[in-house]
């Protein structure tokens, strides 16, 4: 099989199996709030409610296509495919074990960051092209949020990188799996710019306590005011995809990735994966939305200067202990 | 043959991108183009076999251009409903400059003696950080001083009324200094 066609082959089954999960996973973020707050949850539709998705899916499917008619129609038709587009296209470059992988790029890390951080512009065109103030309002505050943000990812992400002193995953995965995961060691580091590239992951998929893009209490709906039916549906589908995937890079860089004892490594990448997009639900549900200045004052006043030290810290420790391959 | 073909369309297609850069009348559509234009350039370097700027000029220059599209719409009138338009009256000179440039640039390119091809198999992230870090460290190091000097030149000037007679800053009246 040439690489173009593994690749292709590949692709397409991460993707569906991605999109599965991630939609899967509304249904269980519903029942496990529900938990939390003393609820049920869906219960009617199907056994336990499993069903539920279903009927959202048929439901969103047949609502009117409402395209406000000041809004510039184009921008905000392409808007809601591309940011799903631009989500999904960051797991071509995540090994979820040796040979499941769309493609071992040798820049993997810079192409997740840089993929990655396209996604705040059809955030910003759907905020914008709605020609709704509140949506504008949104998709400034995801653009702040999603620039802020991103450098503290980009440096935290360099921590694992330097320390394996490659950017291609499957070699940091290996290194990790001849030594120990980055999160435990070396002690520090590794473990602070997980802490650090996990919150500014939330941040970037907007998730709580960092979705004031789409504060419903002060925005009505942020971004995603103007859109309805399926269309709303893709946004919605992103974020979700977004901490999904944002999770498997995490479980990859951070947690030795397939490199597990007993079962094969993709029951592994996939455990650490669940287990990360779970924290994210339970992180969601427990606290309160930040202070639009309280959350940039966190980035720039903690975050940055904390992840540039680190890594300092992790090029000190390789250059004097030496790691890696 | 697949190759030269692919690069003719990728370039017509950046071309095209350009083109309306310049002629859009809205200013968010001009930079949205210019976005796809940087977007296009990145796969041109994928293809010219140097993955890495491809990855850096996505992250650093598609970055930079979500700013300015938020400066863009922040700092410029709204002159309709919807949208910015930008426009100018000054087409010749513009013309004028431009086609100055691209003789310059032009002759610049044809009498340089560049290789034809790149036959070689794709730089390596690696190769490039050693050779920054070695061969061309004082370039390099030159390169960030400058970048520094402009950025620290750039909230000087954003800042004068600082240092001028008039504190009229903007967020000085509404609460903590």
């Amino acid at each position: 099989m040439t690489p173009l066609m593994h690749g292709f082959v590949w692709g397409l089954v991460i993707a569906t199996v991605l999109v599965t999960i991630a939609v899967l996973s509304i249904w269980f973020e519903r029942k496990f709030s529900a938990r939390m707050q003393s609820r049920l949850g869906p219960t009617l539709v199907g056994p336990a409610g499993i069903l539920q998705l279903v009927a959202d899916a048929l439901k969103m499917m047949q609502k009117e296509d409402l395209i406000p008619e000041k809004a510039d129609s184009i921008l905000f038709r392409l808007a809601p495919p591309f940011t799903v587009l631009f989500t999904l296209s960051v797991a071509a470059v995540i090994p979820f074990s040796e040979n499941v992988l769309a493609a071992d790029l040798d820049i993997g890390v810079l192409f997740m960051l840089a993929v990655g951080g396209l996604v705040v512009f059809p955030v910003w065109i759907a905020g914008w092209s709605s020609n709704n103030k509140y949506a504008l309002l949104g998709a400034m505050r995801a653009v702040a949020q999603g620039i802020a943000y991103e450098i503290p990812l980009v440096l935290s992400a360099m921590v694992p990188v330097v320390l394996a002193q490659s950017m291609r995953f499957s070699d940091i995965i290996s290194v990790q799996a001849e030594t120990h995961w980055f999160v435990i060691w070396p002690l520090g580091p590794g473990l602070i710019a997980f802490v650090i590239f996990f919150i500014c992951s939330l941040a970037e998929a907007n998730r709580i306590p960092f979705d004031i893009p789409e504060a419903e209490s002060e925005l009505v709906a942020g971004v995603t005011t103007e859109y309805a039916g399926m269309r709303f549906g893709l946004l919605q589908m992103a974020e979700y995809l977004h901490t999904l995937i944002a999770s498997a890079v995490a479980a990859a860089i951070f947690f030795g990735g397939w490199d597990g004892p007993f079962a094969p490594g993709l029951h592994w990448m996939v455990l650490k994966t669940l287990a990360l997009f779970f924290t994210i639900f339970w992180i969601r549900w427990s606290l309160v939305r930040f202070r639009s200045d309280q959350l940039m004052a966190l980035c720039w006043k903690y975050l940055l200067p904390l992840s540039l030290l680190l890594v300092m810290v992790a090029a000190l420790f390789v250059h004097y202990c030496g790691v890696g391959a | 043959m697949t190759e030269s073909l692919i690069f003719f369309a990728l370039a017509a297609f950046i071309l095209l991108g350009a083109v309306r850069v310049v002629a859009s009348r809205d200013l968010v559509h001009a930079v949205l183009w210019l976005a796809v234009v940087l977007v296009l350039t990145a796969v041109m370097f994928l293809m010219l076999g140097a993955p890495f700027l491809a990855g850096v000029q996505l992250l650093l220059y598609t970055g930079g251009v979500i700013t300015l599209m938020l400066f863009g719409v922040m700092l410029t009138r709204r002159h309709h409903e919807i949208g910015v338009e930008v426009d100018s009256s000054r087409r010749l000179p513009g013309a004028l400059g431009a086609l100055a440039l691209f003789g310059a640039m032009a002759c610049a390119i044809f009498r340089t003696d560049l290789p034809a091809w790149p036959s070689s198999a794709p730089v390596s992230a690696l190769e490039i950080g050693r050779a920054f870090l070695t061969d061309h460290l004082i370039a390099f190091e030159v390169l960030s001083i400058l970048l520094l000097a402009a950025m620290i030149g750039a909230i000087v000037l954003g800042r004068q009324s600082d240092f001028g007679d008039e504190p009229e800053t903007v967020y000085r009246k509404g609460g903590r200094p």
